[in-house]
């Protein structure tokens, strides 16, 4: 499936993209994101524990970051494994200055598969969808509340 | 498969099964008709530490006539509602929906509280609720509150209720027989691609009530202001090209975006012409 998105954060570029890059950001903004652990340069393993209502599942994805070009876009690759299911998506991620605001432009393609596709196949998408807002507002409430994070 | 391990509680009275939801907290789910919560927990999508059933609680399963509306006890089956001779007469938006859901086995198990508190989008009672502007009575650890039928839907799988309460009781107005259920439903399981509930009465504005096109059921306003000028044929169909007008269609194998978004209008156009020739004036 295909998920395209526009979101208006309070902040500038800079630290937007800043705070996309940071694992110790990523931790709090991913849904469901119990841990992310640093494996590698621009690797991680984020253990989720995502889903809606009481059907939540364990997952734990390989991301890597990619195409990084600062303050204007990158590109993060999940691949996540868990009992329901697997999870495997690009995202590409864009950002424009729009005054003191960056604007995110976001296209990603996520492929689903086992268990919850199988029987979750109506709501995936929607689900997905929520997921992706979710992870925007904490991503919007954060950076509009901290300080300047250092280089 | 079957469920994973879990902890089994029956109380017995509303307040114990409160005080049980308090103590156990997000780790505990209400049981009534089992009908979508087991289902989950054999797949073990869904892994309550605790189920909480409230099928022996005495007095939740009733349709009462009351001066000003009728009340159904949350954990009236679907069945029960199907077989009212009462609602028949009443409310019979709800006597033509209910034998519409799944199959004979599940309407003998599920129930109208656990339908609206699980809030599936594809779920046909949240339609009529929404189309009959119902009530909703919620208990939890600070008394009782009513919560309107339009304020009860918020986003997928998302309600009014918060993890501390219990729905109790839904209630709903008389209507005359110009009311409508039509639904497309998707073959294997019986939920709604497109399902539309219409309450055209005479005084009132007309309502429209839609499920399954959408991630929540919601009422189709651009609908029902169309129709507020008359009710005449032309004018019926006039209006449900609206009915998906400022939503965000579902989009999965069963059907595309486009596709819902179509049905929506077709199953609109069909409920309200059922619904105006069942109107005796």
């Amino acid at each position: 499936m295909n998920i395209h998105g526009t979101y208006l954060v309070s902040a500038p570029p800079t630290r937007v993209y800043e705070g996309l890059i940071d694992p110790r950001v990523l931790e709090r903004v991913i849904p469901g994101c119990e841990r992310l652990e640093l494996t590698g340069p621009d690797q991680y393993n984020a253990h989720l524990k995502i889903g809606l209502a009481a059907l939540k599942g364990s997952y734990v994805g390989k991301v890597h970051l990619s195409d990084k070009l600062p303050d204007k876009q990158f590109t993060l690759h999940m691949d996540g494994k868990g009992a329901p299911g697997f999870v495997k998506g690009t995202a590409h991620l864009n950002f424009d200055e729009q005054g003191s605001a960056t604007r995110i432009t976001l296209r990603a393609q996520v492929q689903v598969g086992g268990l919850i596709a199988a029987v979750g196949s109506r709501v995936i998408e929607a689900v997905a969808k929520k997921l992706t807002e979710e992870f925007f507002q904490n991503f919007g409430k954060i950076i509009a509340g901290s300080p300047k994070s250092s280089a | 498969m079957i469920p994973a391990a879990f902890k089994y509680l029956r109380p017995r009275t509303v307040d114990e099964a409160l005080s049980l939801l308090a103590q156990h907290g997000e780790d505990a789910k209400l049981l009534s008709g089992g009908q979508s919560l087991i289902p989950a927990m054999k797949l073990r999508l869904a892994r309550p530490a605790t189920i909480i059933d409230i099928g022996r609680i005495a007095d939740l399963n009733y349709v009462r006539e009351q001066p000003d509306h009728l009340a159904l006890g949350a954990m009236t089956t679907h069945y029960a509602i199907e077989s009212s001779a009462l609602l028949a007469q009443r409310c019979p938006l709800l006597t033509e929906l209910a034998p519409q859901i799944g199959d004979v086995q599940i309407r003998n198990r599920g129930t109208i509280g656990g339908s609206l508190a699980h809030a599936d989008p594809a779920a046909d009672w949240p339609a009529a609720i929404l189309a009959l502007d119902a009530t909703l009575e919620i208990v939890g650890p600070n008394g009782s509150r009513l919560v309107p039928a339009s304020e009860f839907f918020i986003d997928l799988f998302q309600t009014a209720l918060q993890p501390n309460e219990i729905l109790r009781e839904i209630r709903v107005p008389a209507t005359s027989q110009a009311v409508a259920y039509v639904k497309t439903a998707q073959r294997a399981s019986g939920f709604a691609i497109a399902g539309v509930a219409v309450a055209l009465d005479g005084a009132e504005a007309p309502r429209v009530g839609i499920t399954g096109v959408a991630a929540k059921p919601f009422r189709a306003a651009a609908v029902e202001s169309g129709l507020s000028g008359g009710l005449t044929k032309p004018r019926l169909i006039a209006a449900a090209h609206h009915a998906a007008d400022g939503i965000d269609p579902l989009n999965d194998i069963h059907a595309s975006a486009e596709f819902r978004a179509h049905l929506a209008r077709v199953n609109t156009q069909r409920a309200l012409e059922n619904a105006l020739a069942r109107m005796t004036d």
